[in-house]
């Protein structure tokens, strides 16, 4: 499970009496989780039952390491522990207090059950109310696309909710802060009105999204002495980890919460906080540390070196001369700098530098390729290049929306053709491509071969495979053939009976057909995944809709079908964590591979003159920093705020990677980046100048 | 610095330390080598602390490139040469967009605004325009000619009227933007006048429509680039501290293009005490289509600047064409008929280069010079000019030649007759973009076989895209192309990219023993190919962004497809139902030329007339700016094409269904204007605006023949025509210009 000798210091923390209140400090790879995990079996070797354990965490992929601690088979049988993120809380909570506090709270029917909402189908019913007003002129001085303004609206809600302020007040923070035309500061009252309205939808119609469920649970549940009572009493101990990049919330619930608990870890992960656009607050969590009993800080570094800590130190000085004072470097950094002119000459090189590593016996494991936004293009282009090699790839895709996946227009087509009565005949080219996907090993040219026989757009007919003349049977291989032919069977039987549900359709379709041996989803685990993604996302939408379309007499399946076109829903990430070969070079965006929290030897920095390695995504309704909770009221946001807050990211971000790498660092810059723009950004400004200084040392 | 030897003028400005310098550089005097020196200078002798570097602004995308590859060749001997550039070089484009880019929630924009290309701004301001009449179809009435009856009244509105309108909305629109006015504030200044302005109405509810139709796809047009960033700068101090800090210096090329905003913009990032050195040619300031830019700009700022310099010596032409050259300023300073045209042109001079200078004129020939006062019809002149061209290739095939022409039409007349005479030609500059129709066509070609991947005939022009590298050798392009008939014959293209059971095609062609020089390059392109297939799986732009890097190492290739792919991924969001036959549909028209569609600047092509010698470069004369041939014709210099004022003078901008021959697109602007306007007397008086124009358009007129003089090296023959209906008159100048050279 360790792959270090545990420290004295781990050792102490791990051994502390169980009724200690620990605030843990430290940088990334001191430890800090590894000691956690420890405490959590060690509390379940002293007899603490599982269930009694509460851990904590921003998002839940945080918690991989505890999950996977708890299931070594040397870890002690305690039974479950509660693994909740603070918005995971609140909706447990809400469930199961819901008839003490659903008129106290304002809902209109406080006797019917409550309709969770994900960020997906808030942002439909957020759609539904703000199109007609757009038509009325409102927004009308902004420039942006419609589902980015309906979800910045949701997001200005959501943001009160973490920080723990009226949501009525959204609209006099920004536009206190507002340093542009004085004209365009009505934008901000349009946002209000709109939330406002969202607000007064949801409480008539029992909906709660993410913002409504966390303000419920903090202003009527947590004061009310009947839950207050039902978690201390249930959670005795509890560990936090990654404490810096919760929400301030969080904070107000664990300052009053610590003095009932018997124990507790807190761990806070010095000079990171990377989730700040999520609402994430390192300033304020950080004050649980005075609510502790004792603060142990790790000073060692298990993942990295010390040349690569002295790269560190040496973009740290770069970037902050005149806070950080001057280290003695080593003869050189262990940095490989490489530019190119054209985007492509960059890939090639970091192509061969790979095949070079792995050549000389570096696991591809052990190496990552990090850029600020991994576009597809660029995802497809390395993973081809490598694959090439025989370099095995593996990556994560949060550029990539859910409706973009092949594997989901697949079965999106698929749920068409099966449903003739919503009347969307796919066109040829959606089925020859939805064929690809479904049958294992059938190449377009023969899909498109088989569309033009076997498919009637007019009527969104399919014809059975022996149906064909045999010389074209030929031609798609009987084998391929055959698979059609039972896909054609499945759907033709699916449409004789009654229609079920559309998640019943995917769920039916993919366990019955597609994940079976020959064709396309058996293989393939990200097309099972986006499958399993697509089939909760249909589910939520159900359950949340369902009701209201029910009655206005509109069919579920094709109003999805219809959304997702129109890009309201499915247009958000996926979600869960993809399984990923385990020995095969990563490619990611820096902040996931962060997030990932595992260290590598190599590490690979594309482009990096992009700005996107340090800057916020800037949107013009909402904003991270003038809604958190220690900007000042009438304080504007200028150019030189907007400039430090990239600076402090870009600092966090650069030793946040560094501190997860052992060896060396790749730093491939490419003067034209991928949209042929001339790239000049800070981080590349920073290197340029370490390595500047460095060269000037020898 | 060793490469370079400059010249006394040369040296002057290469001794800039810092303050305001203007300089006037005339045709060829090597501005741009000594622009990218002082640069160079200014990097290598320390004037820049950390983070900072030097700003250099320039007209077109090509001559950044130029720009940067020359300032590179003067630092290439630094001892240690950093990943970062200490220099920017940008367009106006470009450096708005990077402005606007790091703020852009201050101006109203969300982080992934679109920048919306000529092609789609033009349409839309188009459906606007259309719109606009469709609701108001009187409401022009009192502008048309009395004379006209209700038949051909009703014509006119359906018609010709709808094209003036869409111009009209062009120019209001650029306009408004240039004067930073919004839809809203300009409605609101409407509403506080006493008398109504109906043009300006028309434009304002035009503009208000056509910024609505951006807003709704999150886009931006060009202008609004320019005018945002404008407003970025003024809206935030720091913002404008921290690039003033970033950019100690900013040198400016091709400044008589200027326009308002663009002085604004570098006025306040050069600051009150500001480095700013503007280059350029007043003389030079010529435009296609309607634009906010006036060469007077640049003439006030050398008026006030710290250090006012020349640049007269160029080495590019022989005496006697820079003397008929130079005799067009004085006469048009001090002769032509027609007062307010006399500014048009100015001094300095072109002066040979000194002796011994690297760069010596060519020895002066004055037969070289033909100034042909024969009265052709256009055809004629077509045919007088292709005979002399045919006469003259066949002892200069080493040398350079160009016929140039005021518009488009006539250029295309002279290639058809050079064509059919076997002459070879080069038009692309005639074309709008011609890297761009390549780079399209390219992947047009790809895509639409992906679309439909079991044709052979697509299948076959793929290959040739790939190996269109091997064009230039003509044996192995004879190979290419029996490769490429064969792969499009093949029945089943299935066997050939993915064999199965039924057998390799390419095994069939190795036991028939076909091709067998080339099946190692059919092995390879098949890998391609798969690859290729697999980019179906991407959304448009990242397929097309994926294509694209196999296809292209070029910069301006890489700049196209990404603006192919956005364009591509803009039609797919407006079109979900749209896959990839309809939008490689869409790519193909845009490959066919039929819809302009520009990259960030107007002219990316990066021309050089060097590489054509022996052939004909056809262009308009706007198009050649910047570029020098051995030998030039320049054609139908007559009172149509170069008025002067004259009574009986035709001016293009007047339409003839207009009343009292109203410029209705002066008209209108005029309204705008008065609408701001706080003197009583500068109020909005009837056909003022329309002579004003004729004025204006006289004197760019003076300057385009200018321009089209100084293209040529040692030779240069001036034709002209009597026009269609053979009422035309030599132009005024050419007349001047004759009697001239008959004198001396």
């Amino acid at each position: 499970m360790v792959n270090h000798p545990l420290t004295p210091e781990q050792l102490a923390v791990i051994a502390s009496p169980l009724d200690a209140k620990i605030f843990l400090e430290g940088h990334a790879g001191a430890g800090k989780t590894t000691a956690g995990m420890e405490r959590l079996l060690s509390l379940f070797e002293a007899g603490i039952p599982g269930y009694q354990i509460l851990l904590l965490v921003p998002q839940r992929t945080l918690a991989t390491p505890y999950y996977d601690a708890l299931q070594s088979p040397t870890a002690a049988a305690g039974g479950s522990v509660t693994v909740l993120t603070i918005g995971g809380l609140a909706k447990r909570m809400v469930e199961l207090f819901w008839p003490l506090i659903s008129a106290e709270a304002g809902f209109a029917h406080p006797n019917r059950p409550p309709n969770f909402l994900t960020l997906e189908t808030a942002q439909y019913f957020m759609a539904r109310l703000v199109r007609p007003l757009l038509d009325q002129g409102f927004f009308e001085s902004l420039t942006i696309e419609r589902n980015r303004l309906y979800s910045q609206i949701l997001d200005n809600l959501n943001k009160a909710a973490v920080v723990g302020f009226p949501h009525t007040e959204i609209s006099l923070k920004l536009k206190s802060a507002w340093a542009g035309d004085p004209g365009q500061a009505h934008v901000y009252e349009d946002a209000q009105h709109c939330a406002d309205l969202f607000r007064a939808y949801c409480l008539e119609r029992n909906l709660l999204d993410f913002s409504l469920q966390l303000e419920i649970f903090l202003e009527h549940l947590w004061p009310a002495p009947i839950c207050r009572d039902y978690l201390v009493e249930n959670y005795r101990h509890m560990i936090v980890d990654n404490l810096e990049e919760d929400v301030p919330v969080t904070f107000d619930l664990l300052r009053e919460w610590i003095p009932e608990l018997e124990s507790g870890l807190f761990i806070y992960d010095l000079e990171a906080g990377y989730r700040r656009f999520m609402g994430a607050d390192p300033q304020t969590t950080y004050q649980i540390k005075e609510h502790c009993d004792q603060t142990v800080t790790f000073f060692e570094s298990f993942s990295s070196s010390e040349e690569m800590l002295s790269v560190g130190y040496a973009l740290a000085q770069s970037l902050h001369p005149e806070k950080e004072p001057p280290s003695l470097h080593p003869s050189a950094l262990p940095l490989h700098p490489s530019a190119s002119h054209y985007y492509p000459q960059m890939l090639d090189w970091v192509v061969e530098q790979i095949a070079a590593l792995v050549e000389e016996g570096t696991p591809p494991g052990e190496i990552v390729v990090l850029s600020s936004f991994l576009s597809d293009a660029l995802r497809f282009s390395l993973a081809e290049r490598l694959d090439g090699m025989g370099i095995p790839t593996c990556s994560h895709r949060p550029s990539r929306s859910l409706r973009e996946e092949p594997a989901t227009q697949a079965l999106l087509t698929l749920a068409a053709l099966a449903h003739p009565q919503w009347g969307l005949s796919p066109s040829k080219f959606d089925l020859a491509y939805a064929l690809i996907q479904a049958i294992e090993g059938l190449d377009l040219v023969r899909a498109q071969l088989l569309t033009e026989i076997v498919y009637k757009e007019r009527d969104g007919a399919l014809t059975p495979f022996d149906q064909i003349n045999p010389e074209t049977q030929e031609r798609i291989t009987y084998q391929l053939g055959n698979l059609y032919q039972e896909l054609y069977r499945w759907l033709n039987a699916y449409t004789q009976g009654a229609p079920g549900e559309l998640d019943h359709f995917f769920s039916r379709l993919f366990g019955e057909v597609l994940s079976q041996p020959g064709f396309g989803f058996h293989v393939d685990y990200d097309a099972g995944e986006v499958a399993a993604n697509l089939i909760e996302s249909v589910r939520k939408f159900r359950w949340a809709v369902g009701e209201s379309l029910e009655a206005e007499g509109i069919s579920l399946g094709k109003e999805y079908l219809q959304m997702v076109a129109d890009g309201v829903i499915a247009a958000q990430y996926i979600y869960s964590w993809q399984t990923q070969p385990e020995d095969a070079v990563f490619l990611a965006p820096a902040y996931t591979f962060l997030m990932r929290n595992r260290p590598v030897e190599y590490q690979f920095w594309l482009d990096i003159g992009s700005r996107g390695w340090y800057e916020r995504i800037r949107q013009p309704l909402t904003h991270p920093y003038v809604l958190s909770r220690h900007w000042e009221l009438h304080r504007p946001w200028t150019d030189a705020d907007e400039y430090d807050a990239s600076r402090d990211s870009l600092y966090r971000l650069a030793l946040g990677l560094i501190r997860r790498c052992r060896s060396g660092i790749y730093l491939g810059l490419s003067q034209l980046g991928e949209q042929g723009y001339e790239h000049k950004g800070l981080l590349l400004k920073i290197i340029d100048r370490a390595l500047y200084s460095v060269s000037s040392e020898q | 610095m060793t490469d370079f030897l400059p010249r006394p003028a040369q040296q002057a400005v290469l001794e800039y330390t810092g303050g305001t310098m203007g300089i006037s550089a005339v045709p060829g005097s090597g501005k741009t080598w000594t622009l990218s020196a002082l640069a160079a200078r200014l990097i290598s002798e320390g004037c820049l602390q950390q983070d900072q570097e030097i700003l250099i602004v320039t007209l077109t995308n090509s001559a950044v490139d130029n720009f940067a590859a020359r300032i590179e060749g003067f630092l290439r001997h630094q001892e240690r040469r950093p990943l970062l550039p200490y220099y920017r070089v940008r367009t106006l484009h470009g450096l708005s967009h990077d402005i606007v880019r790091d703020r852009p929630e201050l101006v109203g924009l969300d982080s992934n605004f679109q920048i919306l290309d000529e092609r789609e701004a033009n349409a839309i301001r188009d459906e606007v325009a259309a719109a606009w009449l469709r609701v108001n179809p009187y409401a022009l009435d009192d502008y048309l000619d009395s004379e006209l009856d209700e038949g051909r009244r009703d014509w006119v509105r359906r018609q010709p009227l709808v094209e003036q309108v869409k111009s009209i909305a062009l120019s209001f629109i650029r306009t408004a933007k240039d004067m930073q006015l919004t839809p809203e504030t300009l409605r609101r200044q409407l509403d506080t006048l006493p008398l109504p302005l109906p043009l300006a109405e028309m434009g304002a509810a035009m503009y208000s429509d056509y910024q609505r139709a951006l807003a709704y796809r999150g886009a931006v047009d060009f202008d609004d680039l320019i005018r945002l960033a404008l407003q970025a700068l003024r809206s935030d101090d720091d913002l404008l501290n921290r690039l003033r800090e970033m950019w100690p210096f900013i040198l400016e090329d091709e400044a008589q293009d200027s326009s308002k905003l663009q002085e604004e913009i570098l006025r306040l990032l050069a600051g009150p005490s500001g480095n700013w050195v503007r280059v350029g040619d007043p003389n030079q300031a010529i435009y296609e289509s309607f634009t906010t830019a006036d060469p007077r700009h640049l003439r006030q700022f050398m008026s006030v600047a710290d250090f006012p310099q020349e640049l007269p010596n160029s080495g590019r032409s022989t005496r006697s064409i820079m003397d008929v050259a130079n005799y067009l300023i004085d006469w048009a300073r001090g002769e032509h008929p027609i007062i307010e045209a006399r500014d048009a042109l100015d001094l300095p001079h072109i002066l040979p280069t000194p002796e011994g200078d690297p760069q010596l004129n060519p020895p002066d020939a004055p037969e070289g010079i033909h100034l042909i006062e024969i009265r052709f019809t256009p055809e004629a002149e077509i045919l007088a000019v292709a005979d002399s061209i045919e006469r003259w290739l066949g002892q200069h095939s080493e040398e350079t030649i160009a016929a140039l022409t005021p518009r488009n039409v006539r250029g295309f007349a002279l290639n058809d007759e050079l064509r059919r005479r076997g002459i070879e030609t080069v038009d692309s500059l005639l074309r709008s973009s011609s890297s761009t129709r390549f780079t399209a066509g390219a992947l047009g070609n790809i895509l639409h076989y992906l679309a439909d991947p079991g044709s052979a005939r697509k299948l076959a022009r793929v290959y040739r895209v790939w190996r269109r590298a091997d064009r230039g050798d003509s044996d192995l392009w004879k190979q290419v192309e029996a490769t490429a008939k064969i792969l499009g014959g093949c029945n089943h293209v299935e066997d050939f990219l993915h064999p199965g059971p039924g057998g390799d095609w390419l095994d069939d062609l190795r036991e028939q023993d076909i091709l067998s020089g080339e099946l190692d390059q059919l092995e390879e392109f098949r890998l391609v190919l798969s690859r290729w297939l697999k980019t179906i799986e991407l959304p448009i732009d990242q397929m097309v962004l994926t294509l694209s890097q196999e296809l292209f190492t070029s910069p301006n290739d890489l700049a196209i497809s990404h603006k192919l792919a956005v364009m591509l991924r803009r039609v797919r969001n407006m079109h979900p139902e749209w896959h990839l036959p309809e939008l490689t549909g869409e790519l193909a028209v845009i490959a066919k030329n039929e819809r302009r569609f520009l990259g960030f600047s107007e002219d990316d092509t990066g021309f050089d007339p060097d590489k054509h010698k022996g052939k004909v470069v056809i262009s308009t004369i706007h198009k050649a700016k910047g570029l020098e041939w051995d030998r030039v014709y320049l054609m139908s210099v007559n009172n149509y094409d170069f008025p002067s004022g004259m009574e009986y003078d035709n001016y293009i901008p007047e339409k003839w269904f207009v009343r009292n021959r109203l410029n209705l697109e002066a008209e209108t602007l005029a309204q705008l204007e008065a609408a701001f306007s706080r003197d009583a007397y500068e109020w909005y008086a009837e056909g003022g605006p329309t002579y004003e124009a004729r004025m204006e358009y006289v004197r760019e007129r003076l300057r385009l023949l200018y321009v089209g003089i100084t293209r040529a090296r040692k030779e240069l023959i001036i034709t002209w025509n009597t026009g269609r209906r053979g009422d035309l008159q030599a132009a005024i100048p050419l007349v001047a210009l004759q009697a001239f050279w008959k004198n001396k």
